[in-house]
């Protein structure tokens, strides 16, 4: 004691003469009044810092007027300056940051706590360890009712994001997304760098989405960028190297080479078994695969095309400075992706400026640009005819390379296998590259006068160059075309303005209790798009890639563009803080739209009320907040094409006296009455945060319903054409989403989670009049098929009752044209003793939509180790695995998968039942209940694991490493290799034609701050 | 900052003041239809781009017209079973309403018709010489007579509109008419075209619609109807008008010679370069192996479709010129081996772009004239005024004058001169049709199946026939209404037999 008191002392004086270093120590203890071990202890403006031990007691030198800053995750950050004394006892409380941080809304934003909208706010800085090309895949599993799904493994594609299901039946149903206050179209594109976003706010329900008119019905999704932080200087940087595999169990498996040849040899000797009644001798069976043992090669086509360990690298370096009044960040990126499929890949280059501050008292500006150009060498990977589906066809019995080392150009096209390109020869020889450049700018300058009074006036522009050039060299073989073939280029390019300025004014103030902010703007925007398509052939060798080389040319000039303005205005009323309301109008023009019906509006309301703040409410000390909430409101959907309402005339020209003679019909059945699409939808909602806002608590309930959807409507053939676009049909999307974030802190471990499920139901209400079915599809494929009383797009085809044993049983049932024993009995679904080779007898076969989709993310950390888990699923839901009418195609001219082995040969020799006979090719490729399967899956998408480097250890102020690995596992009976694939999308859900794979990533990374 | 405020206000206000304008966005590469056929140059674009649709119709024809009938078979391809249900069906007599080539006919059909409706409505109050006038619009009716004739003849009773659809909802009024209201209609369209349209153009003109040209279709018209008296009268005003046999029959199909005095109508095409109005007849019919052995060009991957089969091949007498003219019984593949696979050889002319031929196709032309003018003459009163108009084709084929016969032998020696005078050009469809009831027409066609499923023309590498295969009923003789349409209206009847 004496000594201490003796230090005291001469602290005491060492401070007042010399403002000598002292320890100061103390211990940190949270709300509960527990140690909290791992606060970060900082000298305010040094170096100096420390971290407090499992006891939560620490100890640090400082100086007297020092400021002693406390920071730990989820809870305030508490300042305390040092005094006389040298003990320092801090209680820190539980961070409200859910309820006081200030959410973006459209043209604005608000305290989260005074929303009375469905919305919801993904903190981007939690993601930083995913390795993510493209901004959609931070979106996957983060918000309630926001569905993403990666629909092809190809790098850097944007991944496909629907909110609260599909809204429409005809126009797009893809929100619409907003970087720092642009509306920059429904998609995101390539060009924006995941690692310059802070926040990605999602709009959901109308009182949100209607302040946006035309364009708001399927959502919203606000991107807002970073910016420097105040005071504060700092670099930043990050990298991410990993690499990609497609995981063995997700690869599709078909026949190996001798099995193959057995294949064929089997198909000749049951037919002559069938057809002739008689035992074949070998003789017979053609030389080519009599000995199926004897089979030279066996070529795994799958594999060859594969690129093992592509490489994924994420560079990214950050300057920011926010002393003073102007604060600036640079951001400079890079972005490399090899594909999982050999010489594909995607790259981008980005730098971003943002810029802001005050120039004076009462004006702020601000300025975010970012230049960005990214190259894709990607090819059209689905569906049978083309790399990923062609591989798996191929003949296994060929080699990728001749004896001399040369490319076995030709692929089959013998003994009745079809002949294919060879796809390693494709995806090394065929040029293709997509590039653009964008330049994406929006600045503001804003005016404070009269107090309460703003004006903000805000322009943004994009100018984006995008270019595609494909050159086919004459080596590559067609589809049952061997090369030499004329070599083919197209080489197109493409520019894009688009402006668009806003002018706002905002009136903020409080009349006591009453809080009232007050939004009035108005908005103009226009899209110009002009391109150039260049086509040749017939080159004179393969050396020259150009089109001035091309014997024959061919070339189009096409413009677009679209414009719309619109005036909107908010209140935002409150009283006490406990009853919320408010409003917002839009009126808006597109010029999509037909002359008669060119404006719209869009209305809607909301109201909030804070019951855990009224008196009758009992004292209940857990709960922090307690609100309830509604909104109704008018949005609409004009994501058609821009001249869709007009009767175009298409060339349509003649030979008269065998000289050329100019012509022109018709294109299209003119609908001046088209307008947008209209969405009503009403939404309740309750948010809960309790135990010290360790817990929260959202639940919503929506129902969306769409109406005059804008939709090509099938016409008598009669009217000239067979479809045209109207607005017809309602379709009603309602659903539950539940979103629960906990957090807490058990001794030196932190855990962190949230969960969130939606259960979304689409029903279409009524198409037109006695014609509600419409039908899209081949007999081949599957049909998707929407009609009132069933969700959009549901999957048609036969139904399967099994494989006929032999004649009698043929004879027993209903009459199938032409079918013998082992083809498919399917049902007669009209039960007029005939099942007719069309439509008549199909019947609803799959269902594309989940019954719900959930995400999980789990935060742990403990000392400087911190760890992180993304899970996903989704749940009952049926995909068509289209691929399989080409790889369980019996007819012998492509490779088949595994389970063929499996197939029906005979009565007695009946298979394992779910394969037929190679004897006919009637009644087993039909769209039928065999493709279907179910795609229910649980994806362990990301697991992250990272260790914080103590700071005294380096010089950095932070360094931070990482392991991260994305798609780890994916637990499902889904055959295929992703369980997210769509290849039509939209309105035509649910099938699956082998797209690009979906590789799985190993990667570590790191983040230094200076 | 003042200036800031005053450009922002003052761009505010443009724009609020050019709103509509703003607003006002129409495709600048295309024409509105709402702001064209004004004048004479834009009413004949709209014509011009109504015979256009004469391609695309025509380069599908044969599988209508002469696929399911005895003069041509499939090149079978027993790897590639696609087109089963589609092509292969019109051959096999397995035609079902939701057969895709049916629906794109008929769609094809009624595009075609209401570019023309729209053409006449809107060409009326234009400001265009009235002379002018009236022969653009013999020409659009001839072109609507000629597509309600086919229609009528293919699927019966058919919906009649000769007024452009306005209003979605008036699609929906239009019902399948009594083929008689058809015929009504056709015949008026083709009197008020005869009497408009000009018999010759000068030769800027030359492939338009001529007055011969609806002459000859009106009388085939009342042949059709079994009106003798109207089609003598009516095909007899033709003989003046200066048409005639050219000396040689394989100087009608030549390519060099389009358009010549045998010429009546013909479907125009030019190929040989850039500009997108070629035909590639012959890709479509030479066998399906032959690679470049038929076509000139070795990447060449021909269709095999509408392959003349033994039957045809052997209809023709010993020494017909035409024979030799018209098909191939096979070709000489790149290793110099014969393959027996036959093809039509009338559209088979050398060209120098891959796919691109030059190949125009004939729909009416003098030797159908003449053979119609002796069917009906011989229906009308027997064979002895009728020779001549028969022998006049025979001659020129190298065959000896027939003579001695009696109505009923010299019907059936017209009808076998037309199968072979007029092979290949989508005629024997019709023909059969018109000369037989369906139970005559059923028992004909599955007499030529039963011969051609014993002694296939292209061998079937062992693959059996369906069951199904080579059942002609009687119904059969219509097409079916498409499913679509039904589905999309269900006040649509189908016709007796399909479902």
């Amino acid at each position: 004691m004496r000594y201490y008191y003796l230090l005291f002392i001469l602290m005491l004086t060492g401070t007042h003469v010399f403002s000598q270093q002292v320890s100061v120590k103390g211990t940190v203890t949270g709300p509960d009044k527990a140690p909290v071990p791992g606060v970060t202890v900082l000298v305010s403006g040094t170096r100096t810092g420390t971290t407090t031990m499992a006891n939560g007691q620490y100890a640090i030198q400082a100086k007297a007027g020092d400021t002693l800053v406390f920071q730990f995750i989820g809870f305030e950050t508490e300042k305390v300056t040092v005094g006389t004394s040298p003990l320092i006892n801090v209680q820190l409380s539980l961070s409200n940051q859910g309820l006081n941080e200030v959410v973006v809304l459209g043209y604005g934003s608000q305290r989260k706590r005074d929303v009375t909208a469905a919305i919801s706010t993904i903190d981007v800085s939690k993601l930083r360890d995913v390795p993510a090309a493209n901004v959609s895949r931070l979106l996957q599993g983060q918000a309630p009712g926001v569905t993403v799904k990666q629909n092809s493994g190809a790098p850097g594609r944007e991944f496909s994001v629907v909110v609260r299901g599909l809204g429409s039946l005809g126009a797009g149903s893809r929100p619409l997304y907003i970087i720092d206050g642009f509306p920059v179209g429904t998609s995101v594109g390539q060009n924006l760098n995941p690692n310059d976003i802070a926040t990605v706010t999602i709009l959901k329900d109308a009182v949100s989405t209607a302040i946006y008119g035309a364009r708001g019905s399927n959502g919203v999704v606000l991107i807002t960028t970073k910016n420097a932080q105040e005071g504060k200087n700092s670099m930043m940087i990050s990298a991410n190297y990993g690499i990609q595999n497609i995981p063995e169990s997700r690869k599709t498996k078909v026949l190996n080479g001798p099995d193959f040849a057995q294949f064929k040899k089997d198909i000749f000797m049951d037919k002559i078994r069938y057809f002739e009644h008689r035992e074949p001798s070998l003789d017979e069976v053609p030389l080519d695969f009599r000995y199926p043992e004897q089979t030279k090669y066996s070529t795994n086509w799958y594999e060859e095309i594969l690129q093992q360990n592509a490489s994924f690298q994420d560079y990214n370096v950050t300057f920011s400075g926010g002393k003073g009044d102007i604060r600036s960040l640079v951001s400079l990126g890079y972005i490399s992706q090899e594909g999982a499929l050999i010489n594909t890949s995607f790259k981008n280059y980005s730098v971003r400026a943002n810029i802001g501050g005050k120039i004076n008292s009462f004006i702020n500006m601000g300025l975010n640009t970012n230049i960005s150009y990214s190259k894709e060498n990607a090819y059209i990977t689905e569906g049978r005819d083309n790399l990923v589906g062609a591989a798996l066809l191929l003949d296994p019995r060929e080699p990728v390379y001749n004896e001399d080392g040369s490319y076995n150009s030709y692929i089959g096209g013998h003994d009745g296998v079809f002949g294919f390109f060879n796809p390693v020869q494709f995806l090394n020889e065929v040029e293709r590259g997509d590039e653009s450049g964008d330049i994406l700018s929006s600045g503001f300058v804003e005016f404070s006068f009269l107090r309460h009074f703003k004006f903000k006036t805000a322009l943004n522009a994009r100018l984006k160059y995008d270019s595609y050039k494909q050159f086919v060299p004459s080596t590559i073989a067609g589809i049952n075309a061997p090369p030499p073939r004329d070599a083919s280029e197209a080489d197109n390019s493409y520019r894009t303005i688009n402006l668009a300025s806003d002018q706002l004014l905002t009136y903020d103030n409080n009349f006591g209790q009453h809080h009232v902010d007050v939004l009035a703007g108005f908005t103009a925007q226009e899209e110009t798009v002009k391109g150039i398509d260049g086509g040749g052939s017939q080159f004179p060798d393969d050396l020259t890639p150009y089109l001035s080389n091309a014997t024959l040319k061919t070339v189009s000039t096409t413009e677009y563009s679209w414009s719309m303005i619109a005036f909107f205005g908010r209140l935002n009323y409150s009283f006490r803080d406990r009853y919320l309301f408010s409003a917002t109008f839009r009126r808006e023009g597109s010029s999509r739209f037909g002359s008669a019906n060119r404006y719209g509006s869009f209305p809607a309301v909301s109201v909030g009320w804070r019951l855990s703040d009224e008196p009758f409410m009992p004292e209940m000390p857990w709960l922090n907040d307690l609100k309830l909430r509604a909104s109704w409101g008018v949005t609409g959907n004009n994501d058609i094409g821009n001249y869709t309402s007009l009767p175009l005339m298409a060339l349509n020209n003649y030979i008269l006296n065998n000289n050329f003679v100019g012509g022109k019909v018709i294109s299209a059945f003119a609908n001046p009455e088209l307008r947008w699409e209209r969405s009503k939808q009403l939404d309740v909602g309750l948010d809960l945060s309790a135990f010290d806002g360790k817990l929260n608590f959202t639940a919503e309930y929506y129902n969306r319903i769409t109406s005059d959807m804008l939709l090509p409507i099938q016409l008598p053939a009669i009217a000239g054409f067979t479809t045209t676009w109207s607005n017809v049909g309602k379709v009603r999307n309602r659903g539950v989403e539940l979103g629960i974030d906990y957090r807490t802190r058990i001794g030196e471990v932190g855990f962190n989670g949230n969960f969130n499920i939606s259960f979304n139901r689409n029903k279409v209400l009524e198409i037109q009049g006695a014609n509600d079915e419409i039908w899209n599809g081949t007999m081949y494929g599957d049909y998707n098929v929407s009609k009132p009383g069933r969700p959009i797009g549901m999957i048609y085809g036969y139904k399967v009752l099994g494989i006929f044993q032999n004649q009698a049983e043929i004879d027993a049932s209903p009459t199938q044209d032409g079918a013998i024993p082992g083809v498919y009995k399917y049902e007669d679904v009209n039960g007029d003793g005939v099942v007719s080779y069309d439509q008549t007898d199909m019947v609803e076969i799959g269902n594309p939509y989940p019954k719900f989709n959930w995400g999980l993310t789990l935060g742990a950390d403990y000392k400087n180790f911190d760890l992180s888990v993304l899970l996903l699923g989704a749940q009952k839901y049926d995909l068509f695995r289209q691929i399989e009418s080409s790889t369980m195609n019996l007819d012998g001219v492509f490779n088949v998968g595994v389970e063929s082995k499996e197939r029906w040969r005979s009565e007695s020799n009946p298979g394992a039942g779910k394969i037929g006979t190679t004897n006919t090719w009637k009644w087993s490729r039909e769209s039928n209940s065999r493709y279907i399967y179910d795609a229910s899956h649980m994806w362990i998408k990301n697991v992250s694991l990272g260790y914080t480097i103590p700071k005294s250890t380096l010089g950095f102020s932070q360094v931070r490493l990482y392991l991260s690995t994305d798609n780890l596992f994916l637990i499902t009976n889904y055959p295929g290799n992703n369980p997210d694939v769509d290849n039509n999308g939209g309105t035509n859900p649910g099938l699956d034609d082998e797209a690009y794979p979906v590789p799985r990533t190993f990667s570590i990374g790191a983040n230094l701050s200076f | 900052m003042k200036p800031i405020i005053i450009i922002t206000g003052l761009i505010t206000c443009c724009w609020l003041l050019s709103c509509n304008k703003y607003l006002d966005k129409t495709d600048p590469t295309k024409v509105n239809a709402d702001n064209f056929y004004k004048d004479q140059k834009e009413a004949e674009q709209a014509l011009n781009g109504v015979y256009g649709q004469l391609q695309g119709i025509m380069n599908n024809q044969w599988m209508f017209n002469e696929l399911p009938t005895d003069n041509t078979t499939i090149d079978f391809n027993p790897d590639d079973r696609g087109q089963a249900d589609k092509i292969e069906a019109f051959e096999f007599y397995t035609v079902t309403a939701g057969s895709v080539n049916i629906r794109d006919m008929y769609t094809a059909y009624y595009n075609a018709l209401y570019n023309i409706n729209t053409t006449l409505e809107r060409m009326e109050p234009a400001s265009i010489p009235d002379s002018v006038k009236q022969e653009y619009q013999g020409q659009l009716q001839f072109l609507r007579a000629y597509y309600y004739f086919n229609l009528t003849q293919y699927f019966g009773d058919v919906i009649l509109i000769t007024k452009p659809i306005k209003q979605l909802s008036e699609a929906w009024e239009y019902l399948r008419e009594p083929q008689e209201k058809v015929y009504a209609q056709i015949e008026s369209d083709l009197k008020a075209a005869a009497a408009s349209l000009p018999e010759k153009y000068d030769a800027a003109g030359t492939g338009r619609a001529t007055k011969g040209a609806a002459l000859g279709l009106l009388g085939k018209v009342y042949l059709t109807r079994k009106n003798y008296p109207e089609a003598v009268t009516t095909l007899q005003q033709i003989l003046p008008l200066g048409y005639a046999l050219l000396p040689s029959y394989a100087d009608v199909f030549d390519p060099q010679k389009k358009n010549g005095l045998e010429s009546l109508f013909e479907v125009q095409y030019q190929g040989g370069n850039d500009l997108g109005e070629w035909s590639s007849f012959i890709y479509t019919f030479a066998p399906r192996l032959s690679a470049g052995a038929v076509t000139g060009f070795a990447q060449s991957r021909p269709g095999g479709w509408n392959t003349p089969t033994k039957d045809m091949i052997a209809a023709y007498e010993p020494n017909d010129k035409r024979k030799d003219v018209s098909l191939k019984e096979g070709y000489t593949n790149g290793a110099g081996a014969w393959v027996p696979v036959p093809y039509i050889n009338k559209y088979n002319h050398p060209h120098t772009i891959y796919t691109r031929t030059d190949d125009n196709w004939p729909v009416l032309r003098y030797a159908d004239v003449l053979l119609m003018l002796a069917e009906a003459i011989n229906e009308q009163s027997g064979p002895a005024n009728a020779y001549g108009y028969l022998n006049e084709v025979r001659e020129r084929a190298g065959l000896l004058p027939l003579s001695g016969l009696n109505q009923v032998t010299f019907r059936a020696a017209v009808l076998k001169e037309r199968r072979v005078e007029l092979a290949f050009e989508n005629h024997r469809w019709f023909d059969l049709k018109r000369t037989k009831t369906p139970e005559e027409l059923a028992l004909f066609l599955n007499a030529y199946a039963a011969r051609e499923k014993a002694d296939p023309t292209v061998g079937r590498q062992g693959i059996p026939y369906s069951n199904s295969d080579y059942i002609f009923s009687s119904f059969e003789a219509l097409y079916p209404i498409p499913t679509q349409e039904r589905l999309v209206n269900d006040q649509l009847t189908q016709n007796q037999g399909y479902h």
